[in-house]
């Protein structure tokens, strides 16, 4: 049942974006600005993308690489789309530091431009009044939801790898705390690792050794029915290997998405042609887990939230100026996300008075 | 001829950004209402800080990079101000009246420090600023809430101590801008900033001609002479310091009042470089820098950022290569900016070896 449920999902994905793919033209144009590959892959292929769905109606800028000195040049990249009538909407993703002096100065400038944000740097509070929409992965309920996954996908118990440094991060201690809450529900047990940080002494290899080295290690004591979570993006790699290896589940990464991590650990090639192609990533990673044997085992979100986002940004842009969609209702937004991009997305308002979401994505078991 | 030749080789670094500049206009296509808007914005926002910078370099100092202590300076007074909702010009006032004892305690401190490490003020300001950054970060991001006590909501961040990573600043806005200005298309000319940067400009050209400023410009030639002729030189190189500092502090606040959100961490850190590579451009040297130059190169500096994003992205047709394309050619330019400074110098130095000897 859950195998025919995940191939309906991937199948209902693949038409979502084939329909969605159509290029198209619009009456009007949407500036979209993103960073360069050097800051964030997925969000510039997912521009890419977009601006060859709409051919002529996006205006993709980026914005400086050194973004945190250079803040004068991105309020000016954004403030530019404002000078231009025919654009009617502005897509920033990420929202980085000098956003919010750029978006109060266009709605100054103009009253008829739809603003939506991903991945704001700035405090929502401070963000949230100029924006007509905001976006951010929702870092404190996927320690429940991971540790959901993990129970559905087999696991008895979750073994949670990190180091002082980023424990002592709010969010990160939060996500800890609510997964270990939603363990006790399910009945799970949730056992803390200790890694070396890869800041340390030791650095990046270091980190990635034992990570190599420990599931094994953990298999043996524990058997194969425990769930791997790493907090730091360097673990992702060996710990899908050897997750892999060793028979354990692999829930999601750090930040999932199927380019993370997976194609490295898997040895998958993306020619020029496939770049930023999800459906084609996530067939590659099933193909391969598949070859392996260790079908059910392995799991990612079914798209990198942050092209999500870019994507998810554009669409319903101009699902608002078009069909006059409230970008307050958080269930019409779901559904309209869902609709152009064939992601299935669960928004969290944040912030009471304005569109800020927290959001988390469906996860697709390989 | 030779006239024509030294003109040339002594605004060489100006005219060869101004060329760039203009090739990037041409290239750029950008609306000229846009340009125009940027550009009265960029001024506003940073000539006050360019200025700030002169009166060191006349007493001998070299190019003060600690600046940034004067940013942080205002920066203190904007967030106590927006803690106790001061509002409008007054609020303003207000807050540049509360930061100029801060930045006067910073500068004096700086300026001993300076003292301390004659013929190596750049490098000391710079690293000065850094480790201020560190203090800085230090308080508000530990102390606060901690062992000060400070419970604002909007400021604070929830969970844990210190300040939140954006303060808005929506009290005092445009307060300075906005009391007059002048509009043409979408381009406002906020009057009375251009005002406040205009007074500033002649009371640096009036300091230098009272007995105090040539007393700089002494310390400035020469240390020991000035010394020997009865000048307190320390005490006037922490002065020097003092007024950049104060002087600073205020033009962060113009910058912020202009921008309308503080990023609490970020705002001041490239306070210091941007400030002197617009006076470097300008054609300023590490010994002598006028206002004329200081104008001239936040001018420049500024409408090569404005225009080079476009630029790159004309030229090659993707975003990302304009902004790779961009970077190398406004930091590679500020780069010959300095090399040309260091042959002008040199050459200018054997030009006068040359005339001396066939006199």
């Amino acid at each position: 049942m859950k195998k025919r449920l995940c191939i309906l999902l991937a199948l209902v994905l693949v038409f979502g974006l084939v329909g969605a793919a159509q290029a198209a033209s619009l009456p009007f144009k949407i500036g979209l600005i993103t960073g360069t590959v050097s800051q964030g892959e997925e969000e510039y292929q997912a521009a890419v993308k977009m601006a060859a769905r709409y051919p002529d109606s996006i205006i993709h800028v980026t914005y400086p690489d050194n973004f945190m000195q250079e803040q004068e040049t991105v309020i000016g990249q954004i403030v530019q789309f404002a000078m231009d009538p025919q654009i009617k909407a502005i897509v920033v993703c990420q929202a980085v530091p000098g956003s919010t002096a750029a978006f109060s100065t266009v709605r100054d400038m103009r009253d008829d431009i739809v603003i939506i944000a991903g991945v704001p740097h700035e405090d929502p509070a401070v963000v949230a009044p100029y924006v007509d929409l905001a976006m951010e992965t929702d870092q404190l309920r996927r320690g429940a939801s991971i540790a959901q996954l993990a129970a559905e996908m087999g696991a008895k118990k979750i073994l949670h790898y990190s180091f002082p440094r980023h424990m002592s991060m709010e969010l990160l201690a939060v996500r800890y705390q609510n997964m270990k809450d939603e363990a006790a529900k399910l009945g799970l047990e949730v056992i803390d690792v200790t890694a070396p940080d890869p800041m340390g002494d030791a650095g990046i290899p270091g980190t990635q050794q034992f990570i190599l080295e420990d599931i094994p290690r953990q298999a043996e004591i524990h058997g194969t029915d425990i769930a791997f979570f790493g907090t730091n993006c360097s673990m992702m790699e060996p710990a899908i290997r050897a997750s892999l290896d060793a028979g354990i589940i692999f829930p999601e990464q750090c930040c999932p998405s199927p380019f993370h991590g997976y194609p490295g650990a898997l040895g998958i090639e993306i020619d020029e042609e496939h770049k930023g192609d999800v459906p084609y990533i996530l067939d590659q990673i099933k193909a391969k887990v598949a070859e392996m044997g260790r079908s059910g085992r392995m799991a990612t979100w079914v798209a990198p939230i942050n092209m999500v986002f870019v994507e998810a940004g554009v669409e319903l842009a101009i699902k608002a100026i078009q069909e006059g969609l409230d970008l307050g209702d958080v269930a019409a937004v779901e559904e309209a996300v869902f609709d152009s991009t064939g992601v299935k997305l669960s928004m969290n308002r944040y912030l009471d008075d304005a569109n800020f979401y927290l959001v988390i994505a469906d996860s697709i078991i390989f | 001829m030779n006239q024509v030749k030294r003109l040339i080789s002594r605004n060489a670094v100006p005219l060869l950004f101004g060329i760039v500049c203009l090739l990037g206009v041409y290239f750029a296509k950008m609306p000229g209402q846009f340009l125009l808007m940027e550009i009265v914005k960029r001024m506003a926002r940073n000539s006050f800080l360019v200025l700030s910078l002169i009166i060191p370099v006349a007493a001998g100092m070299g190019l003060n990079f600690g600046i940034v202590l004067g940013a942080l300076a205002g920066q203190i007074a904007l967030i106590l101000s927006t803690h106790w909702e001061w509002a409008g010009i007054g609020g303003l006032l207000l807050t540049a009246l509360l930061a100029t004892p801060l930045a006067v305690l910073f500068g004096f401190l700086a300026g001993m420090l300076l003292n301390k490490a004659k013929g190596r003020e750049m490098i000391t300001g710079m690293v000065m600023g850094f480790f201020a950054n560190g203090l800085y970060q230090f308080v508000f991001l530990f102390l606060v809430g901690t062992v000060i006590p400070f419970d604002n909501p909007r400021l604070r961040i929830s969970t844990s101590p210190g300040l939140r990573n954006t303060i808005d600043l929506s009290r005092i806005k445009g307060t300075l801008d906005g009391i007059w200005e002048v509009r043409y298309g979408f381009t406002k000319f906020p009057m009375v900033t251009f005002l406040v940067i205009a007074v500033l400009a002649l009371a640096i050209w009036a300091f230098f001609r009272t007995k105090l400023g040539q007393e700089f410009r002494a310390v400035g030639q020469d240390r020991h002479i000035a010394g020997v002729s009865g000048i307190n030189v320390d005490r006037n190189r922490i002065l020097a310091i003092v007024i950049s500092t104060v002087l600073a502090a205020w033009g962060q606040l113009i910058f912020l009042q202009n921008i309308g959100t503080l990023n609490t961490y970020n705002s001041h850190e490239q306070v210091g470089t941007f400030a002197i590579a617009a006076l470097l451009i300008g054609g300023a040297t590490v010994t002598k820098a006028t206002i004329g130059q200081a104008l001239m190169g936040t001018f420049l500096f500024h409408l090569l950022f404005a225009v080079s994003p476009n630029a790159g992205q004309t030229i090659f047709g993707s975003a990302q290569v304009g902004e790779y394309f961009r970077v190398f050619v406004a930091y590679g330019i500020i780069a010959i900016s300095l090399a040309l400074h260091a042959w002008q110098s040199k050459s200018l130095a054997r030009a006068s070896l040359e005339e001396d000897l066939s006199s």
